[in-house]
């Protein structure tokens, strides 16, 4: 029996249809060139209501540009009784093409004890036959009952383990344990700095590296670097070390990795500094904004090896 | 990186080169300052280039290493595409840019180039191995690599490679003739042959739509296809290159190299792997299959064309014979097209038509795979027009990168009315992220050692061959030039060239 705030995907989806009859139909295709419905995937991410909607939108709208998908966004508040939907769309002209992309936005407004329901609203919302991605930026749902309901939607399950509220590793572990597909940006943040020791360790086997982060307690991306190297070169000794000086930058986060006495790398403002013999080179690594990380790890669907591998170790 | 490295990451981490020394004849030229040196900068940005690595550029212009840092600065600033540009990073890629002056037919140019080696190599660690990069007049590349191999440094304490620019010849006897100097100092599988256009993200696409995906290969052949029609046509005339282009022509220029390993790329047979000889075995196959002109069949299947005076984006141009620089009575072919058949079982029958030209009514390049009509008209009537319109696949190279697929659809209501419709795949749409350019795919690929978009010997050899009689016979003609307006799309003896097999040009 429906209740008064009952959602019916089936109406979801019948939204869905008009609004593009409608898009389809503005303008003159001759002289606008048309619009583009463009689907890769189902993305469902879960928000708190207090996140800022607009950083939200827009974070989420320039995804589509790389990941043309259809959204599902849940924003979860506490209190009484909730949970509404309606639809929209994210449009997009390319540069230098007469034709708009768009792709399809479904919003859902819930209170935390309708989770069940969102599970079965969602479900049949997303598209068939493409991969479901869950971002959970929610630190609510981490703490909610119907939790596995809502990550058996999923394909892939995101989180950013440096994020306030955020899963710890141990409930990655845990979602790893249960055989899902599973992302963490903290450690998507490390790809840059990785590929460049990956380089520069080619061929060696050092004996001591030494991973410095500011601060006095390693944050996620700290470890994550450690566990990484330790698990590719276990013959090496990696450790971690606090560097007082660097202090006052990004708490936790890796600035110096010392190779023996043979390779300093110093991670700076949009790159890193690094001496391989007598030059002192310079690679450039912009800062990877939460889009650019979400953009490689939406394009990652299948385990991902050496992840698992380094965050076994942290949990071991 | 290794593919072996423990600390290899396949999911997330690009290719990177290994460490080596790039030599760039003709470092002064257009080509280096517009797309070799944003390439090589581009690669170093994602951190794909080994610390150890070095540029030195040659010409005979005299320059010093810091004034040719400071042109290349300019030229990587002013052409790089999609990116940034990074002044640290400059700063630190430029420690690795070096310059000599001098002369490709002196020996002692190739003495200093080996000195300087062995100086970058010291400083730099880059292992020995050395890419040399034939950027000058193609007249130049076996005096090059004759001057190279004289001095010993084809052969050295790491990898050896040369990469030359096409065109590879202007001719079969002159291409069979470049190949022997090259390779009587460089082994073929030290030689990289380049078509930029076989570096296009698009064109390599085409490999991934018929062999990844099973439903289409099952059609792929003269059973199901009727005809093929490649075209690359450019709005732009000549601009300011009038002087070399009536060297070269519309067939040498295009056709004789970028459409015919277009068209090897959508005939060939699947290989059985995806390693570099195996592709191109199948490429060289394919264009060994293609039939070879009589000299009594060119007339009904070529076409030459040149531009007269005309309307284009609004403006007036002029024609090809009033261009700068060239010859009044040029009879320089700016269009040409031409109608290839593939003696082989999967081909046999099914035209290939390829058509180029300049100051054509827009820039398209495409592949149009026209599918045979259904066999029987079921519905037959007058409300019905979209029925006889046969399937059609368009493979787009540029603009609007991506694939359509058109077919025939009832339309809404009662009555059984049909109107042609596409789907439509657009690579921009599904992959928002920034495309590398040719240069960059295919520079990474020689340092690497990937010879997979390279051309080979015999691929050169058999699209010359393919041409050459179609080189001949026009040269012997007296054209009635110009024969097409600038702004039209070529001559109607291009159209009658269709007609006579029952087919029409796609308008793009």
């Amino acid at each position: 029996m429906p209740t008064a705030t009952a959602i019916r995907p089936d109406d979801i989806l019948k939204q869905l249809s008009a609004y593009w009859t409608d898009l389809g139909h503005a303008g003159d295709p001759e002289e606008t060139g048309g619009l583009l419905r463009a689907c890769s995937k189902t993305l469902i991410c879960f928000a708190d209501e207090e996140e800022n909607s607009q950083q939200l939108s827009e974070t989420l709208a320039s995804l589509m540009r790389e990941h043309p998908c259809r959204m599902i966004v849940v924003r979860l508040q506490d209190g009484e009784d909730a949970l509404a939907a309606n639809v929209s769309s994210q449009c997009w002209m390319p540069f230098g093409h007469r034709r708009q992309i768009c792709c399809e936005l479904v919003e859902v407004t819930a209170s935390i004890n309708r989770l069940a329901d969102v599970a079965s609203i969602v479900a049949p919302l997303a598209a068939a036959d493409l991969p479901r991605v869950i971002l959970l930026r929610s630190a609510r749902i981490v703490r909610a009952g119907a939790l596995r309901k809502i990550l058996a939607l999923g394909d892939k399950i995101i989180v950013d383990s440096s994020r306030q509220g955020a899963p710890g590793f141990g409930e990655i572990g845990g979602l790893l344990d249960a055989g899902h597909t599973t992302g963490d940006l903290a450690w998507t943040r490390l790809t840059p700095i990785r590929a460049l020791l990956a380089q520069l360790l080619e061929n060696r086997n050092p004996a001591a590296i030494v991973i410095e982060y500011a601060g006095k307690e390693a944050g996620p991306e700290a470890r994550y670097l450690q566990a990484w190297l330790q698990t590719s070169l276990p013959d090496s000794q990696v450790s971690l070390r606090g560097n007082a000086t660097d202090g006052h930058r990004d708490h936790g986060k890796p600035v110096v990795v010392r190779v023996d006495k043979d390779i300093l790398v110093r991670l700076c403002e949009g790159g890193a500094e690094y001496e391989a013999g007598p030059i002192v080179h310079r690679a450039s690594m912009p800062p990877g904004t939460e889009e650019q990380l979400l953009n490689e790890e939406l394009g990652i669907v299948v385990h991902d090896r050496v992840f698992e591998r380094a965050l076994n170790h942290i949990t071991a | 990186m290794s593919v072996n490295s423990p600390l290899q990451d396949p999911l997330r981490f690009h290719r990177k080169t290994p460490p080596c020394a790039v030599v760039i004849f003709g470092a002064n030229g257009d080509l280096t300052k517009r797309k070799l040196m944003p390439a090589l900068y581009r690669l170093a940005y994602e951190g794909r280039l080994a610390p150890g690595f070095a540029v030195i550029g040659i010409s005979r212009t005299p320059m010093s290493d810091d004034d040719f840092r400071a042109r290349m600065h300019d030229s990587v600033s002013r052409f790089l595409e999609d990116s940034p540009f990074d002044e640290d990073l400059w700063r630190s890629f430029a420690q690795g840019l070096f310059y000599l002056t001098g002369d490709v037919g002196d020996a002692a140019l190739y003495k200093k180039i080996g000195e300087s080696l062995g100086g970058v190599d010291e400083e730099h660690a880059t292992a020995g191995n050395v890419l040399f990069y034939l950027s000058t007049q193609p007249s130049q590349y076996g005096e090059i690599a004759e001057g190279l191999g004289a001095a010993g440094l084809a052969k050295g304490a790491g990898w050896r490679r040369i990469i030359v620019e096409k065109p590879f010849g202007h001719d079969l006897p002159s291409a069979r003739d470049l190949n022997t100097r090259i390779q009587a100092h460089f082994a073929e599988e030290q030689i990289y042959r380049i078509d930029h256009y076989l570096g296009k993200e698009t064109v390599q696409n085409i490999m991934a739509f018929r062999f990844g995906n099973g439903i289409f290969e099952p059609l792929w052949n003269r059973r199901y296809i009727d005809h093929v029609q490649i075209t690359a046509a450019e709005s732009i005339g000549v601009e300011g290159r009038g002087a070399y282009y009536q060297e070269a022509g519309a067939l040498r220029d295009m056709i004789q190299n970028h459409l015919l390993q277009v068209m090897a790329t959508i005939a060939m047979e699947p290989s059985a792997t995806f390693s570099s000889d195996a592709v191109r075995d199948e490429r060289a196959k394919l264009l060994r299959s293609v039939r070879i002109l009589k000299p009594e069949e060119v007339a009904d299947n070529a076409v030459a064309g040149q531009y007269g005076p005309g309307r284009v984006a609004g403006g007036a141009v002029v024609g090809f014979r009033q261009e700068p620089g060239v010859n009044p009575e040029s009879t320089t072919d700016t269009y040409a097209a031409a109608t290839f058949l593939v003696d082989n079982w999967r081909w046999a029958g099914v035209p290939f038509y390829i058509r180029t030209g300049k100051y054509l009514p827009k820039r398209v390049s495409e592949i149009a795979i026209h599918f045979k009509s259904a066999p029987l008209s079921v519905f037959r009537s007058s409300e019905t027009p979209g029925e006889s319109l046969p399937n059609l696949l368009i493979l787009r190279i540029q603009p609007e990168e991506g694939i359509s697929l058109k077919f025939v659809s009832k339309r809404p209501g009662a009555g059984m009315t049909l109107r042609p419709v596409s789907m439509d795949f657009n690579y921009g749409a599904s992959f928002g992220e920034r495309s590398p350019s040719a240069y960059e795919t295919l520079l990474l690929d020689a340092i690497i050692g990937d010879a997979t978009l390279y051309t080979r010997q015999d691929m050169v050899e058999a699209s010359w061959s393919a041409v050459q009689p179609i080189m001949d016979y026009w040269a012997a003609q007296k054209f009635s030039f110009p024969n097409y307006a600038a702004g039209t799309w070529g001559p109607t003896a291009s159209d009658a060239m269709l007609a006579r097999r029952g087919h029409v040009w796609r308008t793009p």
